[in-house]
């Protein structure tokens, strides 16, 4: 091979921690993906709406209110792990990883719990109605989204305390808690939906 | 930074490199490749044997339709065969067939070893050949969805389509929608961040910025369909919801809106890397820069956003509102101006260049030839009246066949005769080339071309078969004719490959003086693609004068290492480090294939498609030695 001009790049950095990675970009698109398909099904709710008089039908209670809201504080609250998480994956602070994943798992836990007792109480199954049906999907994808990245919070967290991490697993520390500001940002609209539109939307047209 | 003069370096070392990057030797590692290579061959010949089996599908209908009252098929043999036939093009053949030639060429193209995400990569593979498995093994045991590819309810609901057919239909749209998306998802991060230094958003290829609209064109429109056909469609089947039932306040009206949500943007997912190959075809092949770049790539950019505005004039025969109606009337009708600005760039391109003309420039006539009378039934459909009159007849088989086949068909046949050297360092023999040509162009216009009139004459869609004295004997026997001429223009084009792959002459790297990055890399490129990832200073990278271009020295070659540059400049940013071969994106994608297939049976079989897929995930991110990247 001839002489050629040359661009040394042996001097960048062997990797990144940051909103910079690959894995981020992958990440923030499966987001965008699973963002999609929530909103179809807003869009969904308020279709399906239309289309009927009273909502929910008659004999049907609106899903309840006092737990769902109460859920909200343990949900929000988790994000400040899932921060502390990401912020001590780009330090390489293994016991800030296991401070941060622990207490957005505890949390995490904490909103699930009182969503299967909120779920719980439901006077009406999928096979209801057209409501039943729009409501268990969201429930249901949303509660199925959370309790995968709950696994995979666990996962990590049993990699970074058996020590046999390296800056693979950081990165997936962090990205890990991407997902979950995303699964926590777009429960506050479905919250809406699912909860507050059939009292303000619900009685007949 | 800026390229530093000549001075003493370290050229690649090309056997440490290909030990690297080469995949494991025998069947593991054949079944552990994540090569973007390999994975997108793969891709490319699972899509052309399902194009085989829609083909046979389509001369089945063409043989029971030829005479009047033919009795070959019988009438619910015939719903099967249309099912599947449409099924099978849009789902296992044109949307796997053009991701599989972004997986392939786009890391080339953009002048990177591998694509983001190898791993993803070979699971969507496995996803897509598990979902054509599915859908045709279903069809042995008698389960044959039978309610058209888009399967309306309430035809396709529990109570007219009983059996567990259109279940199993269903069901292959998650499979090969995944694989979609995780191939989006991927190219995209490869295009807009591992583009070679100096690609700057103003001198990305126009095939990859093809690729990287319609990425995102399929991220914002698969999950209406998983929408559609799994949580509308197949939950009401098979767990009793109501979203399709209109006894319990459902409406058969919500499917086809999220359906059509996603299936016209499906026709430019189909589409768009179409013309991203025309424009490739015709910048090498008349050896000037294409005409209007800037206008090329806004138009490509429009297309994608005003394909997500127009779905409705699919539905204008079922009764909304007027004003709604006008409104998607205008928007179809604003596509002709994006698809137009780009037919005048290529002809300006051909009027001012030095054409040089082989197979892939008559692939790219035909489709412009195609393509235009598609687009002119188009505008014409998009005007209500007509569409009222027109719809569900030949007339829209026509049109859309004239769009698909022309528009994607034609540049993706021009495309394999233009990249074929590259895929396999041969080249193609251009005299049967030129002969499967235009047996096809002649093929595809007898069959087509009188269904215009069959629509125009008022038959409809779908029918199994017809009385004599209609006036349709004739151009429907004309059609059946067609459709054999490109049968035999078909079996030309695949001896024409399998010979020229044994015995073409063989290739140079360059072989048309092509004006992208791939032609720099070997033919068949070597599993690390560039022995040194190449730096870019022009839009015509390869034109620019070989002392005035610099390559990227300081990459480890003992590890998969690539370089990740910056959005819009493509500055180098970081290093990063790419996982090896693994056999976990194949067992995951086994362990949600068991539980997806189970689905359309019990509910049950979700959880353990979770299971099993988690187990997966796990073991494909599992740490591997060696946990620390070194400088």
């Amino acid at each position: 091979m001839s002489e050629r001009r040359t661009l040394d790049v042996s001097g960048l950095p062997p990797y990144e921690i940051s909103n910079q990675a690959p894995l981020f970009w992958g990440q923030v698109l499966m987001c965008l993906i699973e963002g999609t398909l929530l909103c179809m099904l807003i869009a969904t709710y308020f279709y399906l709406r239309l289309g009927i008089d009273v909502w929910p039908g008659p004999g049907v209670h609106p899903p309840g209110l006092t737990l769902s809201s109460w859920a909200l504080i343990p949900l929000v609250a988790s994000c400040v792990g899932s921060y502390l998480a990401s912020e001590a994956a780009k330090k390489d602070s293994r016991s800030g990883m296991l401070l941060g994943m622990g207490l957005n798992l505890s949390l995490a836990v904490i909103f699930l719990v009182l969503r299967a007792l909120d779920w719980n109480s439901l006077n009406f199954t999928w096979a209801s109605d057209a409501h039943g049906s729009i409501v268990w999907t969201i429930l249901f994808l949303h509660s199925y989204d959370i309790v995968a990245d709950i696994l995979m919070t666990a996962v990590l967290i049993v990699i970074v305390a058996s020590g046999r991490y390296g800056p693979r697993q950081r990165i997936g520390v962090h990205v890990d808690s991407v997902l979950w500001y995303f699964l926590v940002g777009i429960w506050i609209p479905l919250y809406g939906v699912v909860y507050w539109a059939p009292r303000l939307i619900g009685a007949s047209r | 930074m800026t390229p530093a003069a000549t001075e003493p370096h370290v050229y690649a070392d090309l056997d440490v490199l290909r030990q690297t990057w080469s995949s494991k030797p025998g069947l593991f590692g054949w079944l552990s490749s994540i090569n973007h290579q390999e994975i997108g061959r793969r891709y490319i010949l699972t899509a052309f044997i399902f194009l085989l089996l829609g083909g046979f599908e389509a001369l089945l209908m063409r043989l029971q339709l030829a005479k009047p009252e033919n009795t070959f098929l019988s009438a619910g043999r015939y719903n099967q065969v249309f099912t599947l036939h449409g099924t099978t093009m849009m789902f296992l053949f044109a949307v796997p067939v053009m991701e599989g030639m972004g997986i392939y060429l786009v890391p080339l193209m953009v002048g990177t070893r591998n694509v983001a995400f190898p791993r993803l990569n070979a699971f969507g593979y496995w996803m897509y050949l598990a979902g054509g498995l599915f859908l045709y093994g279903c069809a042995f045991f008698n389960m044959v969805p039978d309610a058209g590819w888009f399967s309306y309810p309430p035809l396709s609901g529990p109570q007219f389509s009983p059996g567990k057919g259109v279940d199993a239909w269903a069901q292959m749209i998650t499979f090969t929608e995944i694989s979609a998306l995780c191939v989006a998802v991927e190219l995209v991060v490869t295009i807009l961040r591992m583009r070679a230094p100096g690609m700057s958003l103003n001198r990305i290829p126009m095939f990859c910025w093809s690729m990287l609209v319609q990425s995102f064109m399929i991220i914002f429109a698969m999950p209406a369909v998983m929408i559609a056909s799994t949580v509308f469609l197949l939950n009401d089947r098979t767990l009793g919801t109501h979203f399709v039932n209109p006894a319990e306040g459902g409406n058969p009206l919500l499917y086809q809106h999220v359906f059509w949500f996603f299936g016209h943007p499906e026709v430019y997912i189909i589409f768009l890397p179409a013309l991203g190959m025309v424009s490739s075809i015709l910048e090498t092949h008349t050896r000037r820069q294409i005409f209007g770049y800037p206008a090329l790539v806004l138009s490509l950019v429009g297309n994608g956003l005003i394909a997500f505005g127009l779905w409705v004039h699919h539905m204008f025969a079922t009764g909304l509102p007027q004003i709604g109606e006008a409104y998607f009337t205008a928007t179809s009708m604003m596509i002709a101006i994006t698809s137009g600005v780009q037919i005048f760039c290529w002809l300006a391109t051909l009027w001012s260049g030095r054409l040089r003309v082989t197979t892939a420039v008559h692939f790219v006539f035909g489709f412009i030839f195609i393509f235009v009378m598609g687009g002119m039934t188009g505008v014409m459909l998009a005007s209500i009246p007509l569409d009222l009159q027109a719809h569900d007849t030949f007339f829209v088989v026509a049109h859309f066949h004239y769009v698909l086949i022309g528009g994607a068909l034609f540049p993706l046949f021009g495309g394999f005769h233009y990249w074929f050297p590259k895929f396999t360092g041969r080249m193609i023999d251009e005299r049967l080339g030129r002969l499967s040509f235009w047996l096809l162009f002649v093929g595809f216009n007898a069959t087509f071309f009188p269904m215009h009139w069959l629509g125009m004459l008022g038959m409809t869609r779908r029918v199994y078969t017809y009385v004599p004295g209609l006036g349709w004997d004739r151009a429907n026997m004309a059609a059946t004719i067609g459709a054999f001429i490109i049968l035999l223009g078909g079996l030309i084009f695949i001896a024409n490959a399998l010979r020229s792959r044994g015995s073409g002459a063989r290739a140079e790297n360059d072989p048309w003086e092509g004006s992208t990055l791939e032609w720099e890399a070997g033919s068949p490129p070597a599993p690390y693609n560039f022995p040194n990832l190449p730096v870019v200073t022009s839009r015509t990278a390869l034109w620019t004068p070989v002392a005035e271009r610099s390559i990227v020295v300081g990459l480890r070659e003992d590890r998969r290492e690539i370089l990740i540059s910056n959005v819009l400049d493509a500055e180098p940013h970081h290093r990063s480090v790419q996982p090896r071969p693994s056999l976990w994106p194949l067992l995951t994608a086994f362990g949600f294939s068991i539980g997806l297939a189970g689905s359309i049976f019990a509910f049950f079989w979700y959880y353990v498609a979770s299971v099993l897929g988690m187990i997966g995930l796990i073991g494909w991110f599992w740490p591997n030695r060696p946990l620390e990247v070194d400088p």
